[in-house]
Parts: structure tokens; sequence; C-alpha cells
């Protein structure tokens, strides 16, 4: 087990090291947050659900670092479990969306003009609806579970990939190394996965990122909306939600999670933004 | 130019098909109706059954759903389940209010994008540039809602300077619209210009990198020169279509502030429509939210597709 | 009947309830504002931010159930019977009640009354409001309640007769309930209110805000305000935000964590111990709750000081697993108060032998604070008997008829009822529809039928205490605490008092109140 983790980071630092400042930057961030989600709830001093102390939204202590929340449960334990369920959720919505996205997009400019015509005018119209709304329609139908989360944002975030891949498609198609393998009798998927693909991992790579970060907003909003993991489990935005009430007497239970959030999504954005000259 | 935009209407009609019979499949799978609603805690089996008989609730979806489009066809979008009352009257007033914020905040983020975008442009790599950008991924990555409340916190209840509620009554002048508009708009174009000015800061960096505005820059055109005259119009296509899309969202993705500000707007208006199972103005709402962004898109394509042929026509 | 009737040597009149002090239904005005010091002042304009708020909005009187349509209802409305600050029945827009039997009622209703449009009030009015809630059209909450009334009939201009299924000596009180506030003969658009109430309905659109002025010809005391301004702010931290602002003067349901805040900054706080409740039903017909030892071990979970002092930061009152909040008259002060105890609870849960899956707990916002409580006893059930609770949270909508009451273990939460007797007849009677727990006992039944027809005041006690005991040990209903409603205004609003029917005195407060200051002294 220990080998082939090691294996594995070494063949990702290898990836990595291949990569534009940009996306390895975000990269080695998002492993920075992989850690802390994996092992941040095993170092969590108290449940997620367990009322530590009578007095709401405490501040700083030695008992309970980050102070407590609006029930008096500890902070600092529920902020761990809050960042494995934001980059859990995001990460695999992310993945849904950009995967089938960058399919998609890819697959629009092998395929007839009227296939990918449909497809546009349907991404189009999901595109159209908000996506609060779009999110708070399919959660309420689906009920309020972590897979019905991430199927939403998934599909939410779907049409953006499938545009912006699309168009880095497009672009390398016309290339000349495309034309020539396509003039040498290569077969269609063939180029796809040999030509096109890995010409686009680079920008294909920001915007997954961007992606991620989008997803992470948009989990925090629907927490506004009162959906979200289900208790006594939480995520990012849903803890600053709940505790919102705590800004008017400064408390860290809604500052803290609101900087974190603000890392996690500035981080990551900063990171990607930068590769641009 | 007149083939684009029937090409765009058709392809248009396509996509508001496919919304109205998403949103209708969506709402159909949802718990519950508005005969549930409507009797709340009391609603025993026979109590909606009956109810629900009274309401025509009972036909099967399919019929309920013909018969609304056969009513849309005709320009009648039926009444309101939940109030009895004509749809068309329910969202008419609050159409009217989301219109007016939504165009507030385009008349200050729009400008204001435009000119950060451009300086962030000039002066991409230096300090400004970075500080800019800073700031922009700050407003965007922090929670709407806590955005807006913590505004109404400091701003109406610490320094009185502005109500804390969205008061469209008390609008009746000039000074008083900018009074109660401000803090909703400023909460909206925040993350709206930041939106924007980052996709036209791309946009117009995108188009630097051709090889003629090398040529430019080489044959020594002062950089303001270049930006205004050489890149600025070669990159209106995308830079209208970055704001048509950062646009489209200030109807229906305003749920926050309409929320904090208690501002009667057409978010609310679905998210309540929902809770109610108010079927008639799910659909209404959403077939204005798609109407909405497929006419801003399909300005914006047509904007684009006129500067290409003046481009070619010089 | 009628001689128990006179072997007890009452009057006809004071029999209904009606009068602590005898004939107190025909010689009580309306006494609130008499008891507070100042004098009240009056004109004015006073604003309102209540809860919840949506298109769901209502003048209908049948259908009202969010607190601002109870708050326009009294505005615009009256009704026969009125409720007191205790919930004892006052008179209304009925002159008198009259009754041998307790079955059948005979009313008299004040002359000279008019309904905002300048009609006068008639028996054709009364009959045509109280039998529109039996139309299952007309969407009534109190339907089941109404068809109670078998016949009403008008038997002169102003007098009308209603036999019963059954005696009921708390008819008065079902009188007094807000949805049946009554209308105009005839009313079906409710884009306007025409009542006889203190305010005329001068704007109303639903969920944004509804406008009323002064009635200037109304039959009892008339307001002091001379307009009122009803908005909602569903955002907790945007309502009280319009009221430290000074965009509104009075916000119902204020939250207890803003207590603090609001108290510095000098706003007055209104706490109304209302009976409401916040209820675990473990449905007895289905697993888990068949066994008797697992409905008692989870009634040991529940750790009742912190669900007060956490959930609800002490604005609450501990119950003991029955609905009868510890103001009211026939609360069973003798019966012993069930504590959180973890050896007990794991005791009866072992015995119980539950299989190792976990037990799903459906709570939702709907139902208040019932989220919070479901996280503590999730905890309590983890760590005292190693149960496995899986909290459902689930949307407000939809809730109440998919959910609640439909899955082995749900929360509810429970409104303040007019009388004991509506309290169990409405919620733990064997065939009732709000029956949670689907808990059946026939001798519960036969109690409740006997105290309903019981004038001994001593016989109902003593009836109503062993029904209490019988709700605590034996339903599958766990209620850990009535919650006290806490409104909070600016202290120029006058004349606010604490009231057991609900927050906002009964939401009758637009009747008392006046505005320090704002208005002119008449």
């Amino acid at each position: 087990m220990g080998m082939s983790l090691a294996g594995a980071a070494r063949r990702g630092a290898a990836f990595a090291a291949r990569l534009a400042p940009g996306p390895r930057r975000a990269l080695a961030l998002l492993a920075f947050w992989f850690v802390i989600a994996i092992v941040g709830p095993l170092l969590a001093p108290h449940a997620p659900g367990e009322i530590v102390d009578r007095d709401v939204f405490a501040g700083f202590s030695a008992r309970h670092w980050l102070g407590t929340d609006y029930l008096g449960r500890d902070l600092g334990s529920r902020l761990l479990w809050a960042v494995r369920y934001t980059v859990l959720i995001c990460t695999l919505s992310t993945l849904l969306s950009c995967g089938f996205g960058i399919m998609l997009g890819i697959a629009a400019t092998a395929m007839s003009v009227w296939v990918e015509r449909v497809l546009g005018r349907l991404m189009d119209g999901l595109l159209s609806i908000p996506s609060l709304l779009f999110a708070l329609l399919v959660i309420a139908a689906a009920g309020e579970s972590v897979p019905a989360l991430i199927l939403t944002m998934g599909v939410i975030y779907m049409p953006g990939s499938y545009r912006t891949s699309r168009a880095l498609a497009l672009r390398i198609a016309q290339a000349d190394y495309v034309m020539a393998a396509l003039a040498r009798g290569e077969g269609r998927i063939f180029v796809i996965l040999r030509e096109i693909l890995p010409n686009m991992t680079g920008p294909l790579l920001s915007d997954i990122g961007l992606r991620f970060v989008y997803a992470v907003l948009l989990l925090s909003n629907l927490s506004f909306l009162g959906l979200g993991v289900q208790p006594p489990l939480v995520d990012l935005g849903s803890l600053v939600r709940e505790n919102v009430l705590g800004m008017v007497y400064g408390a860290p239970a809604v500052v803290v999670p609101t900087i974190v959030l603000a890392l996690l999504t500035v981080g990551l954005n900063f990171a990607l933004d930068r590769q641009r000259p | 130019m007149g083939r684009l935009i029937l090409n765009r209407l058709a392809a248009s009609a396509f996509s508001l098909a496919f919304v109205v019979v998403t949103i209708f499949a969506i709402t159909a799978a949802l718990p519950g109706d508005v005969a549930d609603t409507l009797l709340g805690q009391s609603a025993t089996r026979e109590a909606t059954a009956a109810l629900r008989h009274a309401m025509g609730l009972d036909q099967p979806a399919w019929v309920r759903f013909g018969r609304w489009v056969w009513g849309m066809l005709h320009a009648d979008p039926g009444r309101s389940l939940m109030t009895g009352r004509p749809v068309a009257e329910l969202v008419g007033p609050r159409l009217y209010n989301s219109l007016l914020l939504a165009a507030a905040t385009a008349a200050v983020s729009v400008p204001v994008s435009l000119v950060l975008g451009l300086a962030c442009t000039m002066a991409r790599g230096t300090l400004f540039d970075r500080v800019v950008t800073l700031l922009m991924l700050g407003t965007v990555s922090v929670p709407v809602f806590l955005i807006a409340t913590v505004a109404v916190f400091v701003f109406a209840v610490q320094f009185h300077v502005a109500p804390a509620l969205a008061d469209i009554n008390a609008v009746h002048s000039p000074l008083q619209f900018i009074r109660v508009f401000l803090m909703p708009v400023v909460a909206l174009a925040g993350a709206t210009t930041a939106q924007m000015s980052r996709m036209i800061r791309a946009c117009l960096i995108d188009v630097f990198s051709a090889p003629w505005i090398e040529m430019a820059v080489l044959k020594g055109v002062a950089p303001v020169r270049i930006v205004l005259f050489h890149a600025l119009p070669n990159a209106i296509g995308s830079v209208v279509n970055a704001i048509a899309l950062s646009l489209s969202s200030l109807l229906g993705g305003v749920v926050v502030v309409e929320t904090v500000f208690n501002y009667p707007g057409m978010a609310g208006l679905m998210v309540d429509s929902v809770a109610a199972r108010d079927v008639p103005v799910v659909q209404c709402c959403a077939l204005i939210f798609c109407v909405a962004y497929l006419s801003l898109t399909t300005l914006a394509d047509i904007v684009a597709a006129a500067s290409t042929m003046r481009g070619r026509a010089h | 009947m009628p001689a128990s009737l006179q072997d007890m040597s009452l009057s006809r009149r004071a029999a209904l309830g009606f009068g602590l002090g005898g004939a107190g239904i025909l010689a009580a005005g309306p006494r609130a504002g008499a008891q507070t010091p100042d004098t009240p002042r009056r004109g004015g304009h006073l604003r309102l931010a209540g809860f919840a708020g949506s298109t769901a909005d209502t003048l209908d009187p049948a259908r009202m159930s969010a607190v601002n349509d109870f708050v326009r209802g009294k505005s615009f409305y009256d009704g026969l019977v009125a409720l007191d600050d205790t919930m004892a029945p006052r008179p209304g827009l009925a002159e008198r009640l009259d009754t041998d039997d307790f079955r059948t009622w005979h009313i008299t209703l004040r002359r000279d009354v008019c309904f905002h449009d300048g009609a006068p009030l008639t028996a054709s009015d009364v009959v045509y409001s109280l039998n529109r809630h039996k139309d299952p059209a007309i969407a009534s909450h109190q339907r089941i309640v109404a068809m109670e009334m078998r016949d009403i009939r008008a038997t002169g201009p102003l007098t009308v007769e209603i036999g019963l299924v059954g005696p009921n000596v708390d008819f008065p009180a079902i009188l007094g309930m807000d949805n049946f506030a009554i209308i105009r003969d005839g009313t079906k658009d409710f884009s306007t209110a025409n009542g006889t109430g203190p305010f005329i309905c001068t704007g109303f659109q639903p969920g944004i805000r509804t406008t009323g002025r002064r009635n200037p010809e109304y039959w009892g005391q008339p307001a002091w305000l001379e307009t009122i301004d009803l908005i909602a702010i569903s955002d907790d931290m945007a309502r009280h935000d319009a009221l430290l602002s000074g965009d509104v003067d009075i916000i119902a349901s204020a939250n207890p964590r803003l207590v603090r805040l609001l108290r510095a900054r000098r706003f007055g706080i209104m706490e109304s111990p209302v009976g409401t409740y916040t209820d675990l039903a473990i449905r007895l017909d289905q697993s888990p709750g068949h066994s008797a030892d697992f409905v008692m071990g989870m009634k040991y979970l529940f750790n009742r000081e912190q669900v007060r002092d956490s959930v609800f930061l002490g604005f609450a009152r501990i119950a003991n697993d029955h609905p009868i909040p510890p103001e009211d008259p026939y609360f069973a002060a003798d019966l012993p108060q069930r504590v959180y105890d973890p050896d007990r609870a794991r005791f009866h849960l072992k015995r119980a032998g539950l299989g190792s899956g976990e037990l799903a707990l459906f709570c939702s916002p709907a139902a208040l604070a019932s989220v919070d409580i479901a996280v503590l006893l999730q905890y309590a059930a983890q760590r005292a008997a190693g149960l496995d609770l899986g909290i459902r949270r689930m949307p407000v909508d939809g809730y109440w008829s998919q959910y609640w009451m439909r899955t082995p273990m749900s929360f509810g939460n429970t409104n303040a009822r007019p009388s004991v007797d509506m309290t169990f007849a409405l919620s733990f009677f064997s065939r009732a529809t709000m029956n949670e727990s689907r808990w059946r006992n026939p001798r519960f039944d036969a109690l409740l039928l006997q105290a309903r027809g019981e004038r001994d005041d001593a016989v109902r006690r003593r009836i109503y205490h062993d029904m209490q005991a019988m709700v605590r040990d034996g339903s599958g209903v766990c209620i850990p605490a009535f919650t006290t409603s806490l409104d909070a205004f600016d202290p120029k609003v006058r004349g606010l008092r604490p009231n057991r029917a609900g927050q906002l005195m009964g939401y009758g407060f637009t009747r008392w109140v006046w505005l320090d200051g704002g208005g002119v002294s008449p």
C-alpha cells in the first residue's frame, strides 16, 4: 500500500513537472486540501454533533481553539468535517461535469453538424435556468443527499465545460498535425485520443480548476436555501450559513469558516489565473 | 444578417421547448402537490384527494401540461393554483422589479468592468493588475449571502447610511431611488463586475497575442492606442458575449439578494412557487429566465457578427 | 342533562365557562389595554415584519396558517367568540351563547355591526362563514373540527342555531379559533378582506405586503393605530436588521441568539409562553415503534435541559411527554418529570432487541427547531446506547404531507389549541387524523368523551390528569419542551402583553397597541 502510494505520488509529481506553472501550483494546492480532507476529521477532538459548552458563539479559547458554534459545539471539529465534505462533493461533481462535458465537447467536433447543433441547444437550455433555482428544483425532487448534490452540480456545470472543450477541440482539429493524421488515414477515435486530447490538457486543467471553484461557491450558496449535507455533518458554506447570526458578536464561528472558504477558492483561482501572461 | 437572426430564433425555440419540458418533468417529480401545500398539517389523504379533485389536479400530468402549452400558445399563462389569480398578474409586477434591479446593476457593473478590464490589460503583470485581480477573486470567493448580510448590518444598522430593506414603494425621487437601490446593487454588482472584468481581460489578452498587435507594438504605437483602437474593436465579439453571459444571471440568479433585502423579484417568486408546488407560476418563471438568456446571447451574437462584418469592410 | 345542570345550581349562562365572574360573556367588553399604566395615544403608523411570507399568504380565514395570516385575520375580521390572554372565551360578534345540553347551541349576534363594505352583519353571514369549512374545495385547516357542527342554521335575522354531533362543553373555544372568523355571506374573492374587524384592508399583495387603516365605525373598542403595514422577512438576520435600523417597529419570531444584542440596544422582547411544542412521533404500528421498550428508551434519551438551554437558549419550558403546558389550569403538576437517563435508555433499547442497522429520523425546518433537537438526540443515542440514528433533514415544502406521520420516526410541531379537549381530541384520540404515533387507547377515548360532557370542573380536572399520565407513558409522542415565542419591538410600541394563545398577543396586537410619541393624544 505504502509502495503503491509512493509510486502514485512519484508518477503524479512527474506529471505535474510537465505542466505549465499555473495548473502545477493549483494541483499542489488541491493536493494540500485533499490531505486535510482525508486526515482532518481523524484529528477532530469532538464528534460533529456533540454539544461541548453551554456558551454559544464562544470566542477562541484553550479548550476550544476556534470557539463554539450556534449550539455550543466545537467549531474546530466541525470545520475539519466541513472541509472534507466540501472537497469531496466538489471534486466528484467537477469530475462528473468535466468528464461528460469534455467527452461531449470533443465528440461534437467529430460528429455531424446536426448532432452538434442539437447538443448546443440543449446546453443553452440548461445554461438558461438559473443554477441555484435548478439545484433547488432537482434536489427537492431527488431528496437531499450527497449523491444528489454531486449529480445536480455535475449537471449544472456540464454545459460550461462542454463549451470550453468544444472550442479548444475545434481549434486543435484545424491544426496541421491533426490534418496530417487524418490524411494518413488514422481513425477518428485514434486521432481524438492521440492527437487532440493530449494537446488540450493544459487549458483543460485550468478549466477544470475553475469549475471546481464554481462548485465550491455554488455549494455554499445552496446552504442559503437550506440545502447541503445531512446534519450533524456539514459543508463549508452551511457552516458559515448556520452561524451567520454570530456575525453581530464577531464570533469565530462565522469568521473562521469564511476565511477557510476564501482561502480554498481564492488560492485556486489565483494559482490558475497567474498562468496567463 | 437576417438569416442569422432567423437561425437563432429557430434554435432558441428548440432550447425553450427543452427547458419547458425539463422543468415540467422535474416539477412532476416533486414530492407533494399544491393540495398538500394548501392543507399543510391538516392534509389527510381524504381531504387532499377531495381538494385535488376540486382543483382538477387528479388529471394525468401530460393532460395538464398539454393544457398549459395550449394556453401559452394563446399567450395565456393560466392561473396560479395557490392564489387562484392569473399568473400574469402575479408575475407582472415582479418582472418589472427584477428588470429594474438588473438594469440598475448593469448600469453600474458594465462600465466599471470595461474600465477595470481595459486597465488591467494595459497594466498586465504590474502590481495594480495583481491587486485588482486579487480583489475581484476575493469578491467572488465569499458567499453572496454573507457579503449582503454583513453589508446590511454595517451600513444600515451601525451607520444608518442606507435602509435595511429595499422598499420599492418608498421610491418617489431619483435620490430615494439611489438610497433604496444602493446596497442591493452594490451587493450584486460586486460579483457581476468581478466576473465580467476578468472575462473582458481574458478576451483582450487573447487578442493581444495576435501577430498584428505585436507588429503594432514593434512599430511603437502607444499602448493606450493599441488597446483602444486595435485590440478592443477586434475583441468586441467576445467582450459582448462575456457581458451578456454575466447579465443573464441577473434575473433569476439573485435569490440571495432578493431575500436579504426583502426585494420582491422573480427569483423569490420562483422559489416560493416551487415550495408551494404552484406549477403554472414555476413554468412561467423558467420560461422568462430562458427567454431573457436566449435574447441576451442572441443579441451578443448579432453584435459580434455585425462587428466582424464592419471589420471586413475596413 | 338538564337535571344535572340544576343539581349543580348553575345558570345556563355561567355553565358556558365564559365568565370567571359569572355572566362574564355579557358584561365584559374588551379588557386589554386597561391594565397598562401609561395612557394610550391615538394615531400613528405601525410596521410589522413577520416571519414567513410567500405567495401562499391568504386573506381567506379558512386557509390562514402562518403568523402573518393570523395577524391579518385578527386585524380585518372578528370571530363569534374572542379568546383572552389566558385563552378564556369572551364575547365577540356573538352577544350570547346559550345551551341546555351542550349539543345544541343558540347564538345571538350583536346588533349594528357592519362589514367594511357597509352591509350589516346577519345570521346568514355566520351560517355561510361556518358552513364553508366543510367543503373540501375550500381547503380549510379546520375541516375536521367543522365537521363536528352537524347543522348550522339561521333561526332569525340575528340568531343562529348550531347542532353538534355530540355534547361539547368547550364549544365556545372552538368558535374562538381564528380560522372561524366571520366573513360576508357569499364571499369568494379574497383579494381583499371584507370583515367586521378594527382595521380595513387597503392593500394586499401576497408575499409582499398588506396595509390597513383604522375602521372608524368599529363596533368594539376602536384601535389606537391609524394605519398598519405588514411585511414578512424570512431571513432571520435581515428581519432583525430591519428592526435594528428602524425600518420596522416590531418583528415576529425574534431569534433567541440575538436577544442579547437586542437587549443591549434597548429593544423590547416579549416572551409569550405558548403551548406550542416540537415532538418526535414514533409510530407504534410499525417497527421499531411497535416495541414499547424502544419508545420508552427513546423518551429517556431526551436531554430536556439541553434542549431548553442549547437549542432555545433558555426560552422554553421543559415538558413531560404530554401536550399540556405548565401554565394550563389543568396541568398535572404531580406527575414525576421524565429526565435524561442513559442507563434506563440503554436497558429499554437493549430489551427492544434492535438489529444493527441505522434508523431514520425525519426532521425539517418546517417543524421548529426539530433539526437541532434531532442532532442532540442522535448524539445521545450513539453515546448512551450505541444506537445509530440517521438524520434526514427534509425541505419545508412537502414535509407535512410526505414525511410527517408517514415515516416510523418523524418530528412534528403542534400549535397551542384553545382547550385541553381539543389538544387531546385532535392529536391523541384514536381516530384523530393527527394521531401522530397511531396510539390507540379505548380508555383514553372514553375519558375524552366523558370530560367533554362533564360540567363539574373537579371531575374534569381528575379526568384530564389521568389522560396526561396515559399520554406520557403510553403514546409514541416524545415532547421535550414547550417553546416560548419571542417578539421584539421598538420601545415606542406600547401596550404589548404576553398571551397564551400565540405570539404577538395571540396575533391580535394591532387591536391593542399604540405608539408612544408617534401619534397624537385623543
